[in-house]
């Protein structure tokens, strides 16, 4: 019986650590098959972060540079400047990109950097325990602010394909959703706009990924999507914001 | 380029750019600026790259990059910069990144005075990463050192994979002097080693003899997973206590085992003398005068001038101070590199002459330390 549905060559055969009901493995497989698809997996290095995705190089079957917290964006900017040859794409988490990375990734995608960054909001800190991130939406709980979010104090969270959106350099900045199968195939249709704008030569590219935590958020993995639909999707709205010209 | 009159900072830009140094990023500060300006004007018609950072943070993060994309990188800054750039010395020192980092000081703490010079950093170079592993440090004493220690500080940092500093000082980072670059002994440059041929490319695996993990930079034919988590020969991470302590001890030794080899200094033994004058960085010019002073009277002394700091080179020292009783420690802070001298030679009589107020220590101030402790 020949097969219809494969592994994409850039993932490689180990199981994930991430837990079930994480978003990660989706994302992780539409890199991989945008890859496969573009037939760059030669040529490309992910640079990971630290966070749940520090392990990514445990899943590609490609080159992967760690960088520290929140600065993989200028580990991107040193190698892609250095072979503007490769395909390059840094793979985020909102503590790391929009809390302790936010002057890197704001400066690399203003200087139009030309790497791709896979921005995955979950709205907490995964890897340490569920903290309050930059995103995490009026109200909601977390382990740093166990009354919920009170914005009065900390302020609304920050819509980063927005605000990178709000900047004349980048190329292309774009909102997805891994949520429904339906959001799963335009995610990976920008996804491959991204790298494809890179293979360009294009500047910056950015895909967020409105994503979910089931076990920092205490839900099970149908219950977090149902919340990420009705309490992440109006605040965080889908789309593109940025197209080249 | 022959006879020509330059400051130390420029010095260390043409060092950089003889070593085949083409990678340059930092962030704007006194008294380090002018090494950007320099490598500005030489890296690009030589088809490298120079680049100015948002902070001090991303600039050491693009020369991390750019390492691992197969260049050779060089970053400069002073004391606040030298903060900053601590998470990714760590992260150098742990995922085996060959950099150059130059640390012009200047009078700290924190902002202190931009202006004013200072060997304040010296014990932060050496522990100013989270894990305690060593780190090399070289101290110029003069324009000469800056080109020459440059080149050095490059081929150790290829050689070894880790970071090696400059441990400058704003005295002889923005003094103009005489420099004769094809009067320098320049040592042959160093480039990394590539693995065989053949063989399954392991990141981290040793080969026999050596305490060093070959090279391949990321982005090429074969596949390179680049972490500074703690990982085991293969690149992943592991949580086998013996493969941690055996990557750990590495980390260490591979430094402290091959210091007798880089152990660069200057030394004047007087037979007859009792005192052993130690001291580095600029303030070895003074000590160099009180050195003749002495020789010509009735007490004179000998003088080690450290060009290496860390790894200590104690066996270096040791030997030097061999025959005499009393060592006299003189640097410009308040007292760091004397706690080495005092625990390497216990059996000594150590004085201490230290200044930070901005100020050179003069020769006389030195010969009454010699004269009354």
């Amino acid at each position: 019986m020949a097969k219809t549905y494969k592994k994409p060559e850039a993932l490689s055969d180990q199981h994930t650590h991430y837990c079930p009901g994480c978003t990660h493995g989706v994302i992780h497989r539409l890199v991989a098959e945008v890859i496969d698809e573009l037939g760059i997996r030669g040529r490309t290095v992910g640079i990971a972060p630290v966070g749940c995705a520090v392990l990514a190089y445990n899943y590609f079957t490609f080159d992967f540079q760690e960088a520290a917290h929140g600065r993989a964006p200028a580990v991107a900017t040193g190698i892609k400047r250095v072979r503007p040859d490769l395909i390059v794409f840094t793979y985020q988490g909102d503590g790391d990109l929009a809390s302790i990375g936010m002057g890197e990734i704001i400066h690399a995608a203003n200087r139009g950097e030309k790497f791709t960054t896979i921005f995955v909001n979950n709205t907490v800190y995964g890897m340490t325990g569920g903290q309050m991130a930059p995103t995490t939406l009026p109200g909601q709980r977390t382990t740093t602010s166990p009354a919920g979010r009170d914005v009065e104090d900390v302020g609304m969270p920050f819509k980063i394909a927005e605000l990178i959106s709000g900047l004349q350099t980048p190329a292309y900045i774009s909102r997805q959703t891994v949520l429904k199968p339906k959001y799963i195939v335009r995610g990976k249709k920008a996804i491959k706009k991204a790298f494809q704008y890179q293979m360009e030569g294009r500047c910056f590219s950015l895909v967020e990924f409105v994503s979910t935590c089931p076990t920092n958020w205490g839900m099970t993995p149908v219950e977090s999507i149902q919340w990420a639909e009705e309490n992440m999707l109006p605040y965080y709205q889908l789309g593109e914001f940025k197209t080249p010209e | 380029m022959g006879f020509c009159l330059m400051e130390g900072n420029e010095a260390i830009a043409w060092g950089a750019i003889d070593s085949g140094c083409r990678f340059f990023a930092g962030y704007p500060i006194t008294p380090a600026t002018t090494i950007f300006n320099t490598m500005l004007k030489l890296l690009p018609p030589l088809g490298g790259i120079c680049l100015q950072g948002e902070d001090e943070i991303a600039s050491i993060g693009y020369c991390l990059g750019a390492s691992m994309g197969g260049l050779k990188a060089m970053t400069a800054t002073s004391g606040p910069g030298i903060s900053l750039y601590s998470e990714h010395i760590s992260f150098a020192i742990g995922s085996e990144i060959p950099i150059v980092i130059v640390d012009v000081q200047r009078l700290g703490p924190s902002t202190g005075s931009a202006t004013r010079g200072a060997d304040g950093d010296i014990q932060f170079l050496r522990w100013g990463n989270s894990g305690g592993l060593p780190v090399i440090v070289l101290a110029p004493v003069d324009v000469s050192d800056c080109y020459l220690l440059t080149i050095k500080a490059f081929n150790l940092a290829e050689e070894f994979r880790c970071p090696v500093f400059i441990a400058s000082n704003k005295e002889i980072a923005m003094t103009r002097e005489n420099l004769n670059m094809d009067a320098v002994d320049v040592p042959k440059i160093i480039e990394r080693i590539s693995p065989p041929t053949g063989k399954p490319f392991i990141p981290f695996e040793v080969p026999l003899e050596s305490r060093i993990p070959y090279f391949l930079p990321i982005g090429g034919d074969v596949i390179v997973r680049q972490t500074s988590s703690t990982h085991g020969a293969d690149g992943y991470i592991t949580t086998d206590s013996d493969e941690i302590a055996r990557v750990q001890d590495r980390l260490k030794t591979k430094l402290t085992s091959k210091v007798k080899r880089f152990s660069f200094h200057e030394s004047f033994l007087e037979k007859d003398a009792d005192t052993l004058l130690l001291t580095y960085g600029i303030t070895a010019r003074a000590a160099r005068d009180v050195y003749q002073v002495c020789k010509s009277s009735e007490s004179p002394i000998s003088l080690l001038i450290l060009k290496t700091l860390w790894p200590v080179p104690e066996e270096l020292i040791k030997e030097k101070a061999k025959h005499v009783q009393r060592v006299v420690v003189v640097e410009m802070n308040l007292g760091q590199y004397v706690r080495e001298i005092e625990r390497i030679l216990p059996d000594k009589t150590i004085d201490f002459l230290g200044q930070m107020d901005g100020r050179l220590i003069s020769p006389n101030q030195i010969l009454e330390a010699l004269a009354h402790g």
